[in-house]
């Protein structure tokens, strides 16, 4: 009866290991499940594993900072093999409770599953030491690095490393495929900067610091932010006071966030007469903008029409 | 006093050691988070079941500390400091431990927490758009029902967000009340098993609804010999977080949906929650053998029940408001029969919030007492702040 049962429990036991194995075997056919907390690195990832499985938790049109944990993306999390976020900080309200909730060992650590982009690269603007007093600001630095170019480009080697270290049957493809991004990318810098020579030294006013790469790599200079303090939006007494420094005649444009409310900068820019640029905040933030590709072209486009 | 003082002086020297080591390394979410909650008010009346006093009172003082262990677990400590009548008390609200790495969806939580039934019982109050909790979470959980015990929880790994999960739990704090002291009380009191689901509805909405039931093996008032005795009769200002009225079996069902313009939460967004508790079996077991025999308005109604539906729109950045209408129904115990009691609650408030730290809040409340707690129709004005400071907690749905 003894030898009975446990010939039958090793049979049951080699039954199930076949079936993880195959069920292993499956998930590898069908690519990694990727959950991206911002779409510019859902658009990477479909750059970097064309085969895998996709979800943004955000869209261009929501603060980054101000996610709820909702069921939903508990439920993909749940699911995720590798989670890839901005990191320094910027979803520190909502992903730490995504993690709690999923219950998904995966996407715990950075030795595993989780990604953070500002970890790949040296952000701008870390801090020594943060006080609440200067706003809801991330020692670790600017999190919104996507609209540097070679950053990007280095965060995609990362990525890629990452993706081989999780899904090593599929290193070829996926170093195929960081060769295509990058030959693509290296070419399209170089134009991006050509068309793009005109802006630089433009004076512009901005809501937050989330073009801060973007004017740091066309040397535009961001003179006044809408917000009085960073994550506090802009109160009348502040606009009123930007109003003199609007009216110097040096600023380009108002620039804002496809996420970032009109209103403030619609009341700057009626009584200073500077145009309002909406910029999309990533892929899907204006119609252009269906790519990392169609996003820095969008982005150009819409500040050398200030231009004119 | 002195003994609490210099448990609180204890307290702040272990903190003061571990912020200088948080601050010293990269304040990463791996590494402790350290926050407060300042919460104060005054208020021109007392909402009946309530741990808030009339006139100016501290509300939940909290001190939190928490940080990934190991890669195994996680840990967290809520010490909370209470003033009641000129004693300053330190109680333990949380300290468990929760595991991080099972698989299959699997977390086991251990120690003292918040247990997951109903929607709002496992938010932290400091995080609630109104001053109190909801009449029938006063009545049936004392407010927010937190006790040393343990949890299993599983995820699917389906798209509908699908959890559920099973506790148990001391339960001193959900004990029947026992006037003579003489009751011998079963240690292993409460045990829950609650599920959830939950998703998006389009871009602008999400949603979420659970069923929860909770069973009490001390739920049930034993017979009082003793004439006109009220069992559950003095307790205007109980501070000690137990349930007031109990029975054996609890059933919730609750709900959330949250709106936003796109689904971006900064500007503006709408909250919708409401839950409906049912306590059935407290009477007495020989109430039962001989039913029919008493006719003081005992006509064998063995539950009682509530409900809220509660509405909250944040205009602004920097405003909110709130509707909330909740009632709840329960049975007091008088010598040898029950009489029912009721207590409706229309509440309105209006929140400033200068950054998403720091929250100003005035609130009114409407009461209407049937024979609730001697409440006759009343009205609460409560002026209110709630300040976090430290590490940003990240928020539940």
């Amino acid at each position: 009866m003894r030898i009975n049962s446990k010939h039958f429990l090793s049979k049951g036991l080699k039954a199930l290991t076949f079936t993880l194995a195959l069920g292993t075997a499956n998930s590898a056919v069908a690519g990694l499940n990727i959950f991206a907390c911002e779409p510019e690195y859902a658009a990477l990832a479909k750059e970097l594993a064309p085969d895998a499985k996709i979800y943004s938790a955000t869209t261009a049109m929501q603060d980054p900072h101000q996610v709820q944990a909702r069921p939903s993306l508990i439920a993909k999390m749940r699911q995720a093999d590798l989670a890839i976020c901005a990191g320094a900080d910027l979803e520190v309200g909502w992903l730490p409770m995504l993690q709690m909730k999923s219950a998904n060992a995966k996407v715990r650590s950075t030795d595993q599953g989780l990604f953070f982009a500002a970890e790949q690269i040296e952000t701008l603007d870390r801090l020594e030491s943060v006080d609440r007093s200067m706003g809801d600001v991330h020692a670790k630095g600017n999190p919104h690095l996507h609209f540097d170019p070679k950053r990007l480009l280095d965060v995609a080697t990362a990525l890629t490393a990452k993706l081989i270290q999780l899904d090593p049957g599929t290193k070829a493809e996926y170093e195929s495929s960081l060769a295509s991004f990058s030959e693509r990318w290296q070419a399209a810098i170089p134009k991006w900067e050509a068309k793009a020579q005109t802006l630089q030294g433009s004076k512009v006013i901005a809501y937050h610091s989330s073009f801060k790469y973007l004017f740091n790599w066309l040397g535009l200079e961001q003179v006044a932010d809408l917000e009085p303090k960073p994550g506090i939006p802009p109160s009348s007494s502040h606009l009123a006071g930007l109003l003199s420094r609007a009216k110097q005649g040096d600023i380009l444009a108002i620039v804002i966030a496809s996420y970032q409310s009109e209103r403030g900068a619609d009341w700057l820019a009626e009584r200073s007469d500077l145009p309002v640029l909406i910029l999309p905040m990533s892929v899907g933030g204006n119609e252009q903008s269906v790519d990392l590709f169609g996003l820095y072209d969008s982005a150009i486009d819409l500040l050398l029409s200030a231009k004119q | 006093m002195t003994i609490s003082t210099m448990r609180l002086t204890g307290v702040a020297a272990a903190c003061a050691l571990i912020s200088t080591q948080a601050v010293a390394s990269d304040p990463s979410l791996t590494n402790p988070a350290i926050s407060a909650v300042l919460d104060g008010y005054y208020q021109s009346a007392e909402r009946p079941m309530s741990e808030r006093v009339e006139g100016f009172g501290l509300g939940h003082t909290e001190f939190a500390l928490s940080a990934n262990i190991d890669d195994m677990f996680y840990g967290k400590l809520t010490a909370v400091v209470e003033m009641h009548d000129g004693e300053t008390e330190l109680g333990l609200e949380e300290a468990f431990i929760q595991t991080l790495a099972m698989p299959g969806g699997f977390s086991v939580r251990a120690g003292r927490f918040l247990s997951d039934i109903g929607y709002l019982n496992n938010q932290h109050v400091h995080t609630d758009a109104f001053s109190d909790r909801p009449a029938v979470y006063r009545a049936f959980l004392g407010s927010h029902y937190f006790d040393d015990g343990v949890r299993l929880n599983y995820v699917a790994p389906t798209d509908l967000y699908w959890t559920m999960g099973v506790e148990a739990f001391k339960g001193d704090n959900m004990r029947a009340a026992d006037v003579h002291g003489e009751r011998d009380f079963k240690n292993l009191g409460v045990y829950t098993a609650f599920t959830k689901i939950g998703g998006d509805a389009g871009d602008n909405g999400s949603w979420q609804a659970g069923l929860s039931y909770l069973r009490n093996e001390n739920g049930r008032l034993t017979a009082d010999e003793h004439e006109h005795v009220a069992a559950l009769d003095d307790h205007g200002h109980d501070h000690s977080h137990s349930a007031q009225y109990t029975g054996e079996n609890t059933y919730v069902g609750d709900f959330v949906y949250k709106w936003a313009p796109n689904g971006n939460y900064k500007y503006q967004h709408l909250t919708l929650s409401g839950e409906y508790f049912r306590v059935t079996d407290f009477k007495p077991i020989e109430e039962h053998d001989d039913h029919d025999s008493h006719g003081h308005g005992d006509e064998g109604k063995d539950y009682q029940e509530g409900w809220y539906l509660s509405s909250v729109y944040q205009f602004s950045p920097h405003w909110s408001a709130g509707l909330r209408y909740g009632q709840v129904d329960t049975q007091m115990m008088h010598g040898d029969h029950f009489d029912p009691q009721k207590l409706k609650e229309t509440e309105v408030s209006l929140a400033w919030h200068h950054s998403h730290f720091s929250t100003v809040r005035l609130q009114y409340t409407n009461q209407q007492g049937t024979n609730f707690d001697g409440i006759e129709d009343d009205n609460v004005i409560t002026l209110q702040y709630v300040m976090t400071l430290g590490a940003h907690g990240a928020h539940q749905f």
